[in-house]
């Protein structure tokens, strides 16, 4: 590919701006500020397109550095370029409101789509980063914080690596390990959610496990109760009979019966005798009391007419009297008496047919036991089984549809990682041998043969062989950096492509020394491609106008 | 002679419906049960055939009781069941114990056993689970005795860990209806005659489709069925197409939509499909607006044109590892591996070095 014209009709400071390319190595020249970085960027513009960025990027990216200074709503250009022997046309607009592309054969006027891919066939499927990291050439940017040496491991490692610039593989392989990472973290969290899940499950099963001890103790409680029950009514009513068989072999029938009837006959008397003399004393005493008090009475009134008749008659009464209160004493204390004989009686008697009762209340007791344990049992065994199932429903809890797909995930990240890694490692023992062949090739004529080549080793450290030794990248001047950084991108940019694209060079020789630089001139210019060297200094076009062998260069932008 | 055929009722379990319905869930499955009953006392039905599950796990007495007592209000219906793998009658079952109202008929043997309802000239033949699993082919030698002039085959399983049987077998058995049980998917094995009525409610996420049960009559001309949905609840996966232009929020009202289309009762999987723009992030745990999302499955951007892509690639990294992953079978990890590592590579084409 050739270009022949651009024309910058918006873009940046330039506006209705044409620049004729021709064959060959030709000079840009420009002071600072003349606007050959946007040149550059118009070149690549034109290729793949320009979309303005998302997001904070965006103030930073060259969608709005090019943005033209005048009339922004109009930002555009036309490439015509050569290529496989037709003329092509290639017009952008790459404001949002117009933004548009077509692309025609300027030979047969055949109109070609961009968007179907047809430019890029033409290009042979070179992409933008191919584009910047082979044919377009700026000074080697170290990244702030890393070494220069560094910054050209990087590079090169990539295409030693993966035998192919396009691919940012340790980019790659850390965005893998990243989503990988995200993975594990979801994994976590999704163990968590199960362990809850676990963890109430088995608190649920606790505290039935708990209550279920607890039922047992309290049916064990029932149980030795009821067998205590059961015991004490055995024991009873075992020692019922044989308590009466003793007895009848001990004493006769005829004495118990004869005792039991002396007591009843006493009773008998007793409650008799009771009867008869409470019954008689205390009317008696009532009558003597009043009697006593009567004859008392006509003593007094008596009084006059006969001292022994009154002495007689005072004496009686008073007698009376005196019976009378010992008679109604007495009474009274026959009457309390025989109460309490009365209470003892009863207690007695209940004592005798209690033995019966005793026993039914056992029973009694005994039965409700049994039932409580029943209930006891039936409640155990609910529990039980709600115990047993809650139990299996903790062993179903497997790992979620979600916990599933996580594990495949990350095992997916893990081989593609490897998978990678192994495809890398294949290519890259594959065109590392050419591209380190073709490189050291380039160097060696840079630096005209003090360097016989340059080598990466297994650890991507790349070193120059001056024949004796080998010498690391950071040991070597800034200078020869450049050149091998270079001959590393022109190497590639020969083995990898396959239309040859022109080389674009932008500020890129400024550290290296007149002989180098005439090296590195010589060669392109032996070079079956467009060279378009930017530069700010006057030493590239002087020494193309001196070399002879150099194709004519231009320089007319001065 | 009319009956209605049920299985794979599994009261008492507690599927995952989603935030929003995962609470309920459990009464919903007594509800829809008593929705069938309902339908048995209107139309009279004659036959209730609960084909196995009947419960989840082993039913606590209560559940039984309240079971029971359903059952018992039926004025016609005579109930018929049997036991199977996830209510199988363990040695302490209250299955063994529990005494049934007098319409309802358990055929908890391990053997083949029957019971005969001469007023419907019908017998029905079962056998019950005892584990939870059983390895031999059980129903493989049963066949209809003629007790009665329609003979119908109470069955659950027919996987190979749960009475696996040979459906010729089965065909040729003479049995006239033979309601199965087990497998959750409705299922016709044999027209108008060997039938998974499928589960009544759907238990499991992945049960999709409609669920219901099987209403039938068998006369002397032969017997017709009719397979009548009822559960309350579908499991739906849905498959939303996703492009470059869709953001969160678009995706989600795209979801919300389809969701209310589909009725949003029902419980969702939702599986992002397509392609996405590599600078949206779906938070997926933001996107379920009625809580009746299960899952949602990112597959966006898996989908490439491999053919294409190691052609443009032959030479470089991309090509070689398209070329690690041959005939790799859809749904495998490798091909997860694959897409995986070709988002990546190609995320990480084109990145300036």
């Amino acid at each position: 590919m050739r270009i022949r014209e651009l024309y910058l009709k918006n873009f940046g400071k330039f506006s209705e701006k044409h620049f004729y390319m021709k064959d060959g190595v030709q000079v840009v020249y420009g002071e600072n500020e003349f606007g050959k970085s946007t040149l550059h960027a118009f070149i690549r513009a034109m290729l793949f397109g320009m979309e303005r960025g998302r997001g904070r990027a965006a103030g930073k990216d060259a969608f709005s550095r090019f943005e033209p200074w005048e009339n922004p709503g109009y930002y555009a250009g036309v490439m015509r370029f050569e290529c496989g022997g037709r003329n092509f046309r290639l017009e952008r607009s790459f404001d949002r409101i117009s933004k548009h592309v077509s692309l025609v054969c300027e030979d047969d006027g055949e109109e070609l789509s961009v968007e179907h891919g047809d430019l890029e066939m033409l290009l042979g499927g070179i992409t933008p980063a191919e584009f910047d990291s082979t044919v377009s050439v700026g000074q080697l940017m170290a990244r702030p914080g890393e070494e220069l040496a560094e910054s050209l491991k990087n590079y090169a490692a990539n295409y030693y690596e993966t035998g192919g610039g396009e691919v940012d593989l340790s980019g790659a392989l850390d965005e893998l390990r990243e989503r990988r990472k995200e993975v594990e973290r979801g994994l976590k969290e999704e163990e968590r959610i199960q362990d809850e899940k676990r963890k109430t499950l088995a608190q649920e099963r606790a505290y039935l496990e708990r209550d279920l001890n607890k039922l047992r103790e309290e049916y064990e409680e029932k149980r030795s109760a009821a067998r205590r029950a059961a015991r004490e009514k055995e024991k009873r009513a075992r020692q019922k009979t044989p308590d009466q068989r003793k007895k009848g072999e001990r004493t006769p029938e005829r004495t118990r019966e004869a005792s039991k009837h002396s007591r009843g006959y006493e009773r008998n008397r007793n409650i008799s005798g009771k009867g008869t003399a409470t019954g008689i004393r205390i009317p008696a005493g009532v009558i003597c009391l009043i009697l006593g008090m009567l004859g008392i009475l006509a003593g007094l009134v008596m009084n006059k007419k006969s001292f022994a008749v009154s002495a007689a008659a005072g004496v009686i009464p008073v007698l009376l009297l005196i019976a009378g209160v010992l008679l109604l004493v007495s009474g009274i204390q026959r009457i309390r008496r025989a109460k309490t004989e009365q209470w003892n009686d009863g207690e007695e008697e209940r004592e005798d047919g209690g033995e019966d009762s005793i026993l039914r209340e056992l029973e009694r007791q005994e039965e409700r036991l049994r039932w409580e344990m029943s209930r006891i049992h039936a409640e155990w065994k609910e529990k039980q089984v709600r115990a047993e199932n809650l139990r299996e429903q903790e062993e179903e809890i497997t790992r979620s549809d979600t916990e599933k797909n996580l594990l495949k995930r990350r095992q997916a990240l893990l081989m593609a990682e490897e998978k990678i890694r192994s495809a890398a490692e294949d290519l890259g023992q594959q065109t590392s041998q050419l591209l380190n062949r073709r490189a050291s090739e380039i160097f060696s004529e840079l630096t005209a043969g003090k360097y016989r080549g340059i080598e990466a080793d297994e650890r991507l450290e790349i070193t120059a062989w001056d024949g004796e030794r080998r010498i690391r990248a950071e040991r070597l001047s800034r200078g020869t950096v450049e050149q091998i950084y270079f001959s590393v991108r022109m190497a590639a940019a020969e083995l990898l492509q396959e239309e040859p694209m022109p080389l674009i060079f932008d500020d890129t020789f400024a550290f290296y020394d007149d002989k180098r630089l005439e090296s590195a001139l010589k060669w392109l210019s032996r070079q079956d491609r467009q060279v378009i060297i930017f530069t700010c200094q006057r030493r590239e076009g002087e020494m193309l106008h001196e070399d002879r062998t150099a194709k004519k260069g231009i320089d007319d932008h001065q | 002679m009319r009956f209605i055929h049920i299985a794979d009722v599994h009261l008492g379990a507690q599927p995952d419906a989603g935030a929003a319905y995962t609470e309920d869930r459990p009464g919903e499955l007594w509800d829809t049960l008593e929705k069938v009953l309902k339908i048995c006392e209107r139309d009279q039905t004659d036959l209730l055939l609960i084909a196995g599950d009947l419960f989840h796990r082993q039913p606590l007495l209560r559940e039984l009781k309240e079971v029971d007592y359903l059952f018992s209000e039926l004025t016609h219906t005579q109930v018929v069941l049997i036991a199977g793998n996830h209510d199988y009658i363990k040695k302490d079952s209250y299955y063994r114990s529990f005494t049934w109202s007098d319409n309802v008929h358990p055929l908890f043997g391990n053997r083949l056993g029957h019971v005969e309802f001469p007023e419907f000239e019908t017998a029905v033949y079962g056998l019950s689970y005892h584990s939870r699993e059983i390895g031999e082919a059980l129903y493989d030698n049963c066949t209809a005795e003629g007790l009665q002039r329609y003979e119908i085959l109470l069955a659950h399983g027919g996987d190979g860990k749960h009475i696996p049987f040979d459906r010729k077998a089965l065909s040729e058995s003479g049995f006239d209806y033979i309601a199965l049980g087990h497998i959750h998917k409705p299922e016709v094995l044999e027209k108008d005659r060997i039938i998974y009525s499928g589960a009544l409610e759907p238990i499991d996420r992945n049960d999709t489709g409609a669920h219901g049960f099987v209403k039938g009559e068998i006369r002397t001309d032969g017997v017709r069925t009719e397979w009548i949905p009822c559960a309350e609840r579908e499991y739906v996966h849905l498959r939303i197409p996703v492009d470059e232009k869709d953001t969160f929020g678009s995706v989600r009202r795209k979801i919300s939509k389809l969701k209310s289309e589909y009725n949003n009762k029902n419980i969702f999987k939702i599986i992002l499909t397509g392609t996405r723009g590599a600078d949206v992030v779906f938070d997926t745990g933001r996107m379920d607006d009625v809580g009746n999302i299960l899952e949602i499955v990112d597959e966006t951007r898996r989908k490439y044109d491999l053919e294409r892509l190691s052609r443009e690639n032959r030479d470089n990294l991309i090509g070689r590892f398209i070329g690690e992953f041959r005939d790799c079978e859809e749904g495998s990890v490798e091909e997860l591996a694959l897409s995986e590592g070709l988002e990546v590579l190609l995320e990480y084409k084109g990145r300036q070095i």
